[in-house]
Protein backbone atom coordinates (compact mmCIF):
# COMPACT_ATOMS: atom_id res chain seq x y z
CA UNK A 1 0.00 0.00 0.00
CA UNK A 2 1.46 3.33 -0.96
CA UNK A 3 -0.91 6.09 -0.05
CA UNK A 4 0.22 9.50 -1.17
CA UNK A 5 1.10 11.48 1.90
CA UNK A 6 2.30 14.58 0.07
CA UNK A 7 0.40 17.78 0.38
CA UNK A 8 -1.32 18.77 -2.86
CA UNK A 9 0.37 21.30 -5.06
CA UNK A 10 3.84 20.44 -3.87
CA UNK A 11 6.32 22.01 -6.32
CA UNK A 12 8.37 18.90 -7.03
CA UNK A 13 5.39 16.59 -7.06
CA UNK A 14 6.15 13.33 -8.80
CA UNK A 15 9.08 11.00 -9.14
CA UNK A 16 11.74 10.94 -6.49
CA UNK A 17 9.39 11.19 -3.54
CA UNK A 18 8.59 7.54 -3.15
CA UNK A 19 11.10 4.75 -2.76
CA UNK A 20 10.63 1.87 -5.13
CA UNK A 21 11.53 -1.09 -2.99
CA UNK A 22 10.21 -3.79 -5.30
CA UNK A 23 13.59 -4.49 -6.90
CA UNK A 24 15.35 -5.35 -3.65
CA UNK A 25 14.32 -8.64 -2.01
CA UNK A 26 14.16 -8.93 1.78
CA UNK A 27 17.19 -10.20 3.68
CA UNK A 28 16.92 -14.01 3.67
CA UNK A 29 17.01 -15.71 7.07
CA UNK A 30 19.99 -17.86 6.06
CA UNK A 31 22.06 -14.72 5.56
CA UNK A 32 21.07 -13.39 8.97
CA UNK A 33 22.06 -16.72 10.55
CA UNK A 34 25.41 -16.62 8.76
CA UNK A 35 26.06 -13.07 9.98
CA UNK A 36 25.06 -13.93 13.55
CA UNK A 37 27.32 -16.97 13.53
CA UNK A 38 30.16 -14.86 12.20
CA UNK A 39 29.71 -12.36 15.02
CA UNK A 40 30.46 -15.10 17.56
CA UNK A 41 34.02 -15.58 16.34
CA UNK A 42 34.99 -12.33 14.61
CA UNK A 43 36.22 -10.54 17.72
CA UNK A 44 39.44 -11.45 19.47
CA UNK A 45 37.51 -12.19 22.68
CA UNK A 46 34.97 -14.37 20.89
CA UNK A 47 37.58 -16.25 18.91
CA UNK A 48 39.72 -17.10 21.93
CA UNK A 49 36.71 -17.93 24.04
CA UNK A 50 35.57 -20.50 21.46
CA UNK A 51 39.05 -21.90 21.04
CA UNK A 52 39.55 -21.94 24.81
CA UNK A 53 36.39 -23.97 25.34
CA UNK A 54 37.43 -26.53 22.73
CA UNK A 55 40.89 -26.68 24.29
CA UNK A 56 39.49 -27.23 27.76
CA UNK A 57 37.17 -30.01 26.58
CA UNK A 58 40.08 -31.64 24.77
CA UNK A 59 42.29 -31.41 27.82
CA UNK A 60 39.62 -32.93 30.09
CA UNK A 61 39.02 -35.90 27.80
CA UNK A 62 42.69 -36.54 27.02
CA UNK A 63 43.53 -36.50 30.73
CA UNK A 64 40.62 -38.86 31.34
CA UNK A 65 41.77 -41.22 28.59
CA UNK A 66 45.30 -41.26 29.95
CA UNK A 67 44.88 -41.28 33.70
CA UNK A 68 41.33 -42.27 34.77
CA UNK A 69 40.79 -45.62 36.50
CA UNK A 70 39.90 -48.36 34.04
CA UNK A 71 36.25 -48.18 35.03
CA UNK A 72 36.21 -44.47 34.20
CA UNK A 73 37.63 -44.90 30.75
CA UNK A 74 34.51 -46.13 29.04
CA UNK A 75 33.26 -44.19 26.05
CA UNK A 76 30.21 -43.30 28.08
CA UNK A 77 32.16 -41.68 30.91
CA UNK A 78 34.48 -39.78 28.63
CA UNK A 79 31.51 -38.50 26.64
CA UNK A 80 29.92 -37.22 29.84
CA UNK A 81 33.19 -35.51 30.80
CA UNK A 82 33.31 -33.75 27.41
CA UNK A 83 29.62 -32.92 27.53
CA UNK A 84 29.82 -31.66 31.09
CA UNK A 85 32.65 -29.27 30.28
CA UNK A 86 30.84 -27.99 27.21
CA UNK A 87 27.69 -27.60 29.26
CA UNK A 88 29.31 -24.81 31.27
CA UNK A 89 30.48 -22.77 28.34
CA UNK A 90 28.06 -23.24 25.43
CA UNK A 91 25.31 -21.31 27.27
CA UNK A 92 27.73 -18.44 27.88
CA UNK A 93 28.57 -18.28 24.17
CA UNK A 94 24.86 -18.24 23.33
CA UNK A 95 24.13 -15.52 25.91
CA UNK A 96 26.89 -13.27 24.58
CA UNK A 97 25.30 -13.56 21.14
CA UNK A 98 22.28 -11.71 22.56
CA UNK A 99 23.72 -9.47 25.27
CA UNK A 100 26.62 -8.05 23.23
CA UNK A 101 24.08 -6.24 21.04
CA UNK A 102 23.35 -4.13 24.11
CA UNK A 103 26.61 -4.24 26.02
CA UNK A 104 28.57 -3.29 22.89
CA UNK A 105 25.68 -1.25 21.46
CA UNK A 106 25.87 -3.06 18.12
CA UNK A 107 22.09 -3.42 18.30
CA UNK A 108 21.86 0.04 16.78
CA UNK A 109 23.28 -1.35 13.53
CA UNK A 110 21.79 -4.82 13.75
CA UNK A 111 18.24 -3.59 14.22
CA UNK A 112 18.44 -0.86 11.61
CA UNK A 113 19.67 -3.31 8.96
CA UNK A 114 16.86 -5.69 9.94
CA UNK A 115 14.08 -3.83 11.73
CA UNK A 116 12.00 -7.01 12.06
CA UNK A 117 13.64 -7.91 15.34
CA UNK A 118 11.96 -11.29 15.65
CA UNK A 119 13.98 -12.43 12.61
CA UNK A 120 17.20 -11.46 14.37
CA UNK A 121 16.07 -13.42 17.43
CA UNK A 122 15.36 -16.50 15.29
CA UNK A 123 18.71 -16.11 13.49
CA UNK A 124 20.54 -15.87 16.81
CA UNK A 125 18.76 -18.92 18.18
CA UNK A 126 19.61 -20.93 15.07
CA UNK A 127 23.24 -19.76 15.19
CA UNK A 128 23.39 -20.65 18.90
CA UNK A 129 22.09 -24.15 18.22
CA UNK A 130 24.49 -24.55 15.29
CA UNK A 131 27.45 -23.82 17.56
CA UNK A 132 26.01 -26.17 20.17
CA UNK A 133 25.69 -28.92 17.53
CA UNK A 134 29.31 -28.41 16.56
CA UNK A 135 30.24 -28.70 20.25
CA UNK A 136 28.23 -31.89 20.75
CA UNK A 137 29.68 -33.50 17.61
CA UNK A 138 33.16 -32.54 18.76
CA UNK A 139 32.44 -34.15 22.15
CA UNK A 140 31.27 -37.37 20.48
CA UNK A 141 34.44 -37.59 18.36
CA UNK A 142 36.71 -36.55 21.21
CA UNK A 143 35.34 -39.19 23.59
CA UNK A 144 36.37 -41.81 20.99
CA UNK A 145 39.90 -40.38 20.96
CA UNK A 146 39.92 -40.67 24.76
CA UNK A 147 38.99 -44.35 24.51
CA UNK A 148 41.81 -44.90 21.99
CA UNK A 149 44.21 -43.36 24.53
CA UNK A 150 42.98 -45.51 27.41
CA UNK A 151 45.42 -48.49 26.82
CA UNK A 152 48.26 -46.18 27.84
CA UNK A 153 47.53 -46.81 31.52
CA UNK A 154 46.18 -50.30 30.96
CA UNK A 155 42.60 -49.58 29.98
CA UNK A 156 40.73 -52.04 27.79
CA UNK A 157 39.16 -49.70 25.21
CA UNK A 158 35.58 -49.95 26.38
CA UNK A 159 33.37 -48.75 23.52
CA UNK A 160 30.09 -49.65 25.12
CA UNK A 161 27.51 -46.96 24.56
CA UNK A 162 23.82 -46.83 25.15
CA UNK A 163 21.29 -44.42 23.75
CA UNK A 164 20.85 -42.75 27.13
CA UNK A 165 24.15 -40.81 27.41
CA UNK A 166 23.85 -39.31 23.94
CA UNK A 167 20.21 -38.48 24.51
CA UNK A 168 21.08 -36.86 27.83
CA UNK A 169 23.86 -34.82 26.26
CA UNK A 170 21.65 -33.51 23.49
CA UNK A 171 18.69 -32.89 25.77
CA UNK A 172 20.68 -31.08 28.46
CA UNK A 173 22.39 -28.96 25.80
CA UNK A 174 19.09 -27.93 24.25
CA UNK A 175 17.55 -27.05 27.61
CA UNK A 176 20.57 -25.12 28.88
CA UNK A 177 20.89 -23.17 25.63
CA UNK A 178 17.21 -22.22 25.77
CA UNK A 179 17.38 -21.16 29.43
CA UNK A 180 20.53 -19.12 28.74
CA UNK A 181 18.95 -17.50 25.69
CA UNK A 182 15.85 -16.55 27.69
CA UNK A 183 17.94 -15.08 30.49
CA UNK A 184 20.06 -13.13 28.00
CA UNK A 185 16.98 -11.61 26.36
CA UNK A 186 15.61 -10.73 29.76
CA UNK A 187 18.63 -8.91 31.22
CA UNK A 188 20.41 -7.81 27.97
CA UNK A 189 23.67 -7.25 29.81
CA UNK A 190 26.68 -9.59 29.46
CA UNK A 191 28.07 -9.73 33.02
CA UNK A 192 24.61 -9.89 34.61
CA UNK A 193 23.54 -12.70 32.28
CA UNK A 194 26.66 -14.80 32.95
CA UNK A 195 26.51 -14.36 36.71
CA UNK A 196 22.78 -15.03 36.69
CA UNK A 197 23.21 -18.19 34.65
CA UNK A 198 25.87 -19.66 36.93
CA UNK A 199 23.83 -18.80 40.01
CA UNK A 200 20.95 -20.67 38.43
CA UNK A 201 22.91 -23.78 37.37
CA UNK A 202 25.60 -24.06 40.03
CA UNK A 203 24.35 -22.40 43.19
CA UNK A 204 20.57 -22.76 43.08
CA UNK A 205 20.35 -26.61 43.03
CA UNK A 206 22.73 -26.90 45.99
CA UNK A 207 20.96 -24.25 48.01
CA UNK A 208 17.62 -25.85 47.21
CA UNK A 209 18.89 -29.26 48.33
CA UNK A 210 20.23 -27.90 51.62
CA UNK A 211 17.06 -25.95 52.32
CA UNK A 212 15.07 -29.09 51.49
CA UNK A 213 16.94 -30.97 54.19
CA UNK A 214 16.58 -28.22 56.76
CA UNK A 215 12.99 -27.18 56.30
CA UNK A 216 10.45 -29.91 56.71
CA UNK A 217 7.93 -30.11 53.92
CA UNK A 218 10.07 -28.14 51.49
CA UNK A 219 11.83 -31.16 50.02
CA UNK A 220 8.75 -32.37 48.21
CA UNK A 221 8.07 -28.90 46.87
CA UNK A 222 11.55 -28.30 45.39
CA UNK A 223 11.15 -30.39 42.21
CA UNK A 224 8.09 -28.31 41.43
CA UNK A 225 9.89 -25.00 41.62
CA UNK A 226 13.53 -25.79 40.86
CA UNK A 227 14.14 -26.64 37.18
CA UNK A 228 17.57 -28.28 37.60
CA UNK A 229 16.24 -30.67 40.22
CA UNK A 230 13.17 -31.46 38.16
CA UNK A 231 15.34 -32.38 35.16
CA UNK A 232 17.04 -35.21 37.09
CA UNK A 233 14.66 -37.96 35.94
CA UNK A 234 15.13 -36.88 32.30
CA UNK A 235 18.76 -37.91 32.41
CA UNK A 236 18.21 -41.27 34.11
CA UNK A 237 19.20 -44.26 31.98
CA UNK A 238 15.66 -45.39 31.32
CA UNK A 239 14.35 -41.85 30.94
CA UNK A 240 10.93 -42.66 32.20
CA UNK A 241 9.78 -39.89 34.48
CA UNK A 242 6.58 -40.66 36.29
CA UNK A 243 3.45 -38.68 35.63
CA UNK A 244 4.20 -36.56 38.66
CA UNK A 245 7.79 -35.94 37.50
CA UNK A 246 6.53 -34.81 34.09
CA UNK A 247 4.18 -32.44 35.86
CA UNK A 248 7.10 -31.13 37.93
CA UNK A 249 9.11 -30.59 34.72
CA UNK A 250 6.26 -28.66 33.18
CA UNK A 251 5.70 -26.48 36.26
CA UNK A 252 9.35 -25.70 37.01
CA UNK A 253 10.09 -25.38 33.28
CA UNK A 254 7.35 -22.80 33.01
CA UNK A 255 8.87 -20.84 35.86
CA UNK A 256 12.49 -20.97 34.72
CA UNK A 257 12.22 -21.25 30.93
CA UNK A 258 8.83 -20.40 29.44
CA UNK A 259 8.05 -17.28 31.46
CA UNK A 260 11.56 -15.75 31.18
CA UNK A 261 11.62 -16.56 27.46
CA UNK A 262 8.26 -14.93 26.74
CA UNK A 263 9.01 -11.92 28.95
CA UNK A 264 12.50 -11.51 27.51
CA UNK A 265 11.28 -11.81 23.95
CA UNK A 266 8.50 -9.29 24.51
CA UNK A 267 10.92 -6.81 26.02
CA UNK A 268 13.49 -7.32 23.28
CA UNK A 269 10.94 -6.81 20.52
CA UNK A 270 9.59 -3.60 22.06
CA UNK A 271 12.49 -2.09 23.93
CA UNK A 272 14.21 1.02 22.71
CA UNK A 273 17.58 0.15 21.22
CA UNK A 274 20.04 2.57 22.77
CA UNK B 1 11.36 11.83 0.64
CA UNK B 2 11.46 11.92 4.41
CA UNK B 3 8.14 12.93 5.87
CA UNK B 4 7.66 13.49 9.56
CA UNK B 5 4.16 14.37 10.67
CA UNK B 6 3.03 15.40 14.13
CA UNK B 7 5.61 13.21 15.77
CA UNK B 8 5.69 13.09 19.56
CA UNK B 9 7.54 11.00 22.08
CA UNK B 10 7.07 11.23 25.81
CA UNK B 11 9.01 9.54 28.60
CA UNK B 12 6.79 9.56 31.64
CA UNK B 13 6.02 13.23 32.16
CA UNK B 14 8.88 14.41 29.94
CA UNK B 15 8.18 15.27 26.32
CA UNK B 16 11.33 14.66 24.27
CA UNK B 17 9.69 15.30 20.89
CA UNK B 18 6.62 17.49 20.73
CA UNK B 19 4.42 17.51 17.62
CA UNK B 20 7.31 17.68 15.17
CA UNK B 21 6.57 17.91 11.45
CA UNK B 22 8.97 18.49 8.58
CA UNK B 23 10.07 16.94 5.32
CA UNK B 24 13.32 16.40 3.50
CA UNK B 25 13.43 16.74 -0.28
CA UNK B 26 15.51 14.68 -2.70
CA UNK B 27 18.53 16.54 -4.04
CA UNK B 28 18.77 18.64 -0.93
CA UNK B 29 20.65 18.54 2.31
CA UNK B 30 18.41 19.22 5.29
CA UNK B 31 20.17 20.38 8.43
CA UNK B 32 18.50 19.41 11.68
CA UNK B 33 19.69 21.97 14.15
CA UNK B 34 19.23 22.41 17.84
CA UNK B 35 21.02 22.52 21.18
CA UNK B 36 21.95 19.31 22.97
CA UNK B 37 18.94 17.45 24.27
CA UNK B 38 16.50 19.28 21.99
CA UNK B 39 15.07 16.05 20.54
CA UNK B 40 17.14 15.62 17.36
CA UNK B 41 18.40 12.15 18.13
CA UNK B 42 15.06 10.90 19.43
CA UNK B 43 13.38 12.12 16.23
CA UNK B 44 15.97 10.30 14.10
CA UNK B 45 15.71 7.16 16.19
CA UNK B 46 11.95 7.12 15.72
CA UNK B 47 12.49 7.65 11.98
CA UNK B 48 14.51 4.42 11.72
CA UNK B 49 12.31 2.40 14.04
CA UNK B 50 14.64 2.07 17.03
CA UNK B 51 12.28 4.03 19.27
CA UNK B 52 8.51 3.74 19.01
CA UNK B 53 6.71 7.11 18.72
CA UNK B 54 4.02 8.11 21.20
CA UNK B 55 2.09 9.80 18.39
CA UNK B 56 2.48 10.78 14.77
CA UNK B 57 4.16 9.13 11.78
CA UNK B 58 7.52 9.10 10.12
CA UNK B 59 7.94 7.73 6.61
CA UNK B 60 10.76 7.47 4.12
CA UNK B 61 9.72 7.49 0.48
CA UNK B 62 6.17 6.67 1.56
CA UNK B 63 7.19 3.66 3.67
CA UNK B 64 7.58 3.17 7.38
CA UNK B 65 11.24 2.33 7.88
CA UNK B 66 10.35 -1.01 9.46
CA UNK B 67 8.45 -1.96 6.30
CA UNK B 68 11.50 -1.64 4.05
CA UNK B 69 12.44 -5.21 3.04
CA UNK B 70 16.19 -4.55 3.03
CA UNK B 71 16.47 -1.07 4.55
CA UNK B 72 20.24 -0.80 4.26
CA UNK B 73 19.89 -0.72 0.47
CA UNK B 74 17.65 2.34 0.56
CA UNK B 75 18.52 4.30 3.67
CA UNK B 76 22.00 4.86 5.07
CA UNK B 77 21.93 5.44 8.81
CA UNK B 78 24.61 6.74 11.14
CA UNK B 79 23.32 7.43 14.62
CA UNK B 80 26.42 6.80 16.72
CA UNK B 81 29.76 5.92 15.13
CA UNK B 82 30.94 4.53 18.45
CA UNK B 83 28.11 2.00 18.70
CA UNK B 84 30.11 -0.89 17.28
CA UNK B 85 31.93 -3.78 18.93
CA UNK B 86 35.31 -2.40 20.01
CA UNK B 87 36.92 -5.78 19.37
CA UNK B 88 36.02 -5.85 15.67
CA UNK B 89 38.21 -4.46 12.94
CA UNK B 90 36.87 -1.65 10.79
CA UNK B 91 36.77 -3.94 7.79
CA UNK B 92 34.89 -6.63 9.69
CA UNK B 93 32.26 -4.13 10.84
CA UNK B 94 31.60 -3.19 7.21
CA UNK B 95 31.74 -6.82 6.11
CA UNK B 96 29.00 -7.85 8.55
CA UNK B 97 26.76 -5.11 7.16
CA UNK B 98 27.63 -5.98 3.56
CA UNK B 99 26.82 -9.65 4.18
CA UNK B 100 23.49 -8.72 5.77
CA UNK B 101 22.55 -6.52 2.81
CA UNK B 102 23.78 -9.09 0.30
CA UNK B 103 26.62 -6.99 -1.12
CA UNK B 104 29.93 -8.31 -2.46
CA UNK B 105 33.08 -7.81 -0.39
CA UNK B 106 34.49 -5.47 -3.08
CA UNK B 107 31.90 -2.95 -1.93
CA UNK B 108 33.57 -2.88 1.48
CA UNK B 109 36.95 -2.05 -0.06
CA UNK B 110 35.30 0.60 -2.25
CA UNK B 111 33.78 2.33 0.75
CA UNK B 112 36.98 2.15 2.79
CA UNK B 113 38.69 3.96 -0.07
CA UNK B 114 35.86 6.49 -0.38
CA UNK B 115 36.18 7.58 3.23
CA UNK B 116 39.97 7.47 3.14
CA UNK B 117 40.66 4.65 5.58
CA UNK B 118 43.89 2.89 4.65
CA UNK B 119 44.31 -0.86 4.52
CA UNK B 120 46.32 -0.69 7.71
CA UNK B 121 43.61 1.29 9.49
CA UNK B 122 40.90 -1.08 8.26
CA UNK B 123 42.76 -3.96 9.91
CA UNK B 124 42.83 -2.20 13.28
CA UNK B 125 40.21 -2.90 15.90
CA UNK B 126 37.69 -0.18 16.69
CA UNK B 127 39.14 0.15 20.20
CA UNK B 128 42.21 1.76 18.57
CA UNK B 129 40.26 4.18 16.37
CA UNK B 130 40.28 7.92 16.94
CA UNK B 131 36.93 9.71 17.01
CA UNK B 132 37.58 11.00 13.48
CA UNK B 133 38.34 7.51 12.18
CA UNK B 134 35.17 6.19 13.78
CA UNK B 135 33.18 8.91 12.03
CA UNK B 136 34.73 8.01 8.68
CA UNK B 137 33.95 4.36 9.26
CA UNK B 138 30.41 5.35 10.22
CA UNK B 139 30.03 7.28 6.96
CA UNK B 140 31.34 4.26 5.03
CA UNK B 141 28.80 2.16 6.91
CA UNK B 142 25.96 4.51 5.95
CA UNK B 143 27.01 4.66 2.29
CA UNK B 144 27.61 0.92 1.97
CA UNK B 145 24.24 -0.06 0.54
CA UNK B 146 24.31 2.76 -2.05
CA UNK B 147 21.19 4.29 -0.45
CA UNK B 148 18.95 7.05 -1.83
CA UNK B 149 18.54 8.55 1.62
CA UNK B 150 21.13 9.38 4.28
CA UNK B 151 20.27 9.95 7.94
CA UNK B 152 23.28 11.16 9.93
CA UNK B 153 23.31 12.19 13.58
CA UNK B 154 26.13 14.63 14.37
CA UNK B 155 28.38 13.22 11.62
CA UNK B 156 30.94 16.01 11.88
CA UNK B 157 31.47 15.35 15.58
CA UNK B 158 35.16 14.65 16.13
CA UNK B 159 36.29 15.51 12.62
CA UNK B 160 39.12 17.97 12.14
CA UNK B 161 38.55 21.02 9.89
CA UNK B 162 39.81 19.14 6.83
CA UNK B 163 37.51 16.26 7.72
CA UNK B 164 34.55 18.60 8.07
CA UNK B 165 35.25 20.06 4.63
CA UNK B 166 35.57 16.55 3.19
CA UNK B 167 32.23 15.58 4.71
CA UNK B 168 30.62 18.74 3.36
CA UNK B 169 31.84 18.03 -0.17
CA UNK B 170 30.76 14.42 0.08
CA UNK B 171 27.23 15.30 1.21
CA UNK B 172 26.91 18.08 -1.38
CA UNK B 173 27.93 15.68 -4.15
CA UNK B 174 25.56 13.07 -2.83
CA UNK B 175 22.62 15.49 -2.82
CA UNK B 176 23.55 16.82 -6.29
CA UNK B 177 23.17 13.29 -7.63
CA UNK B 178 19.60 13.28 -6.29
CA UNK B 179 20.13 11.86 -2.82
CA UNK B 180 18.19 13.01 0.22
CA UNK B 181 20.26 13.97 3.26
CA UNK B 182 19.09 14.64 6.79
CA UNK B 183 21.94 15.58 9.09
CA UNK B 184 21.78 16.85 12.61
CA UNK B 185 24.13 19.10 14.50
CA UNK B 186 24.19 21.33 17.51
CA UNK B 187 26.74 23.55 15.79
CA UNK B 188 25.38 26.06 13.32
CA UNK B 189 28.58 26.58 11.39
CA UNK B 190 28.82 22.86 10.60
CA UNK B 191 25.40 22.93 9.02
CA UNK B 192 24.97 26.35 7.43
CA UNK B 193 27.58 25.79 4.73
CA UNK B 194 26.19 22.51 3.54
CA UNK B 195 22.47 22.57 4.27
CA UNK B 196 19.95 23.79 1.69
CA UNK B 197 17.17 23.61 4.21
CA UNK B 198 17.29 24.01 7.94
CA UNK B 199 14.97 22.71 10.59
CA UNK B 200 15.59 24.27 13.99
CA UNK B 201 14.39 22.39 17.03
CA UNK B 202 14.39 23.47 20.65
CA UNK B 203 13.01 21.59 23.64
CA UNK B 204 11.27 19.08 21.43
CA UNK B 205 9.46 21.61 19.23
CA UNK B 206 10.27 22.93 15.79
CA UNK B 207 10.96 26.64 16.19
CA UNK B 208 11.83 27.51 12.59
CA UNK B 209 12.34 25.88 9.22
CA UNK B 210 13.16 26.85 5.68
CA UNK B 211 16.18 27.77 3.61
CA UNK B 212 18.62 30.38 4.82
CA UNK B 213 16.90 33.32 3.13
CA UNK B 214 13.47 32.32 4.38
CA UNK B 215 14.72 31.90 7.92
CA UNK B 216 16.37 35.31 7.90
CA UNK B 217 13.39 37.03 6.31
CA UNK B 218 10.89 35.47 8.69
CA UNK B 219 12.72 35.75 11.93
CA UNK B 220 15.03 38.70 11.90
CA UNK B 221 13.75 42.21 11.37
CA UNK B 222 15.24 44.91 9.14
CA UNK B 223 17.96 46.95 10.82
CA UNK B 224 20.91 49.17 9.97
CA UNK B 225 24.03 50.33 11.74
CA UNK B 226 24.85 53.97 11.07
CA UNK B 227 27.15 56.73 12.31
CA UNK B 228 27.69 60.29 11.19
CA UNK B 229 30.06 63.23 11.76
CA UNK B 230 27.20 64.93 13.61
CA UNK B 231 25.56 62.24 15.75
CA UNK B 232 23.06 64.60 17.37
CA UNK B 233 21.71 65.81 14.03
CA UNK B 234 21.50 62.22 12.80
CA UNK B 235 19.57 61.17 15.87
CA UNK B 236 17.16 64.09 15.52
CA UNK B 237 16.57 63.37 11.84
CA UNK B 238 15.86 59.71 12.55
CA UNK B 239 13.46 60.47 15.39
CA UNK B 240 11.71 63.07 13.23
CA UNK B 241 11.25 60.38 10.58
CA UNK B 242 9.61 58.16 13.20
CA UNK B 243 12.48 55.70 13.58
CA UNK B 244 13.91 54.23 16.75
CA UNK B 245 17.63 54.72 17.12
CA UNK B 246 19.55 53.02 19.92
CA UNK B 247 23.30 52.90 20.55
CA UNK B 248 24.90 50.00 18.68
CA UNK B 249 27.66 47.73 20.04
CA UNK B 250 30.37 49.90 18.45
CA UNK B 251 30.62 53.24 20.29
CA UNK B 252 29.27 56.21 18.37
CA UNK B 253 27.13 54.04 16.08
CA UNK B 254 23.38 53.76 16.15
CA UNK B 255 21.19 50.73 15.49
CA UNK B 256 18.11 51.77 13.58
CA UNK B 257 14.99 49.77 12.69
CA UNK B 258 14.96 50.45 8.96
CA UNK B 259 16.91 49.55 5.83
CA UNK B 260 20.22 51.26 4.89
CA UNK B 261 18.55 52.72 1.77
CA UNK B 262 16.06 54.63 3.85
CA UNK B 263 18.80 56.08 6.05
CA UNK B 264 20.81 57.04 2.98
CA UNK B 265 17.84 59.03 1.65
CA UNK B 266 17.31 60.63 5.03
CA UNK B 267 20.97 61.65 5.22
CA UNK B 268 20.79 63.22 1.75
CA UNK B 269 17.67 65.15 2.70
CA UNK B 270 19.28 66.51 5.86
CA UNK B 271 22.73 66.96 4.26
CA UNK B 272 24.42 64.72 6.83
CA UNK B 273 27.86 63.16 6.35
CA UNK B 274 27.71 59.46 7.17
CA UNK B 275 30.86 57.69 8.30
CA UNK B 276 29.29 54.24 8.41
CA UNK B 277 26.18 52.64 6.99
CA UNK B 278 25.57 48.93 6.85
CA UNK B 279 23.00 46.16 7.23
CA UNK B 280 22.47 45.53 10.91
CA UNK B 281 20.21 42.50 10.68
CA UNK B 282 21.13 39.68 13.02
CA UNK B 283 23.29 36.92 11.55
CA UNK B 284 22.18 33.34 11.34
CA UNK B 285 24.06 32.60 14.50
CA UNK B 286 22.28 35.25 16.54
CA UNK B 287 19.06 34.04 15.01
CA UNK B 288 19.82 30.45 16.03
CA UNK B 289 20.67 31.48 19.57
CA UNK B 290 17.60 33.65 19.77
CA UNK B 291 15.28 30.96 18.41
CA UNK B 292 16.53 28.38 20.84
CA UNK B 293 17.29 30.80 23.67
CA UNK B 294 14.56 29.66 25.99
CA UNK B 295 15.62 26.08 25.41
CA UNK B 296 19.31 26.51 26.19
CA UNK B 297 20.60 25.60 29.61
CA UNK B 298 21.99 29.10 29.96
CA UNK B 299 18.56 30.47 29.08
CA UNK B 300 16.87 28.26 31.62
CA UNK B 301 19.11 29.70 34.30
CA UNK B 302 18.21 33.25 33.40
CA UNK B 303 14.56 32.35 33.32
CA UNK B 304 14.76 30.90 36.81
CA UNK B 305 15.70 34.24 38.32
CA UNK B 306 12.88 36.09 36.60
Amino acid sequence: MSTDTRTPGHPADGAGYTLDVSAVPPVPLARLVEVEARKVVDTRAGFWFGLGVLGLVTLAVVLGGLFFEDTGQTYETLLSVAGGTLGYFLPVLVMLLVTSEWSQRTGLSTFTLEPRRSRIVVAKLIAGFAFSAVGVIYAVVLAAVGVLLSPVNGGGMDWSLGVAPVRSLVLSTVISVLVAFALAMLVRNSPAAIVGYFLYTLVLPGVAAVLGELISGLKSVIPWIEFNTAQGPLFADDMSPTGEQWAQLVVSGTIWLVIPFVLGLTRLLRAEVK
Amino acid sequence: MIEIRHLSRTYGGFTAVDDVSFRCEPGRVTGFLGPNGAGKTTTMRILVGLTPPSAGTATIGGHRYADLPNPGRHVGVLLDAGAQHVGRTGREILTLAARTMGLPSERVEEMLATVGLTDDEAKRRLRHYSLGMKQRLGIAYALLGDPQVLILDEPANGLDPAGIRWMRDLLRGYARRGGTVLLSSHLLHEVELVADEMVVIGRGRIVAQGDRATLMAQHSGVASIVSATDPTALQQALVAAGRTAVPAETPGSLRVDCSPVEIGRLALEHRLVLTELRDGAAGLEELFLELTADTQREGVLEGATA
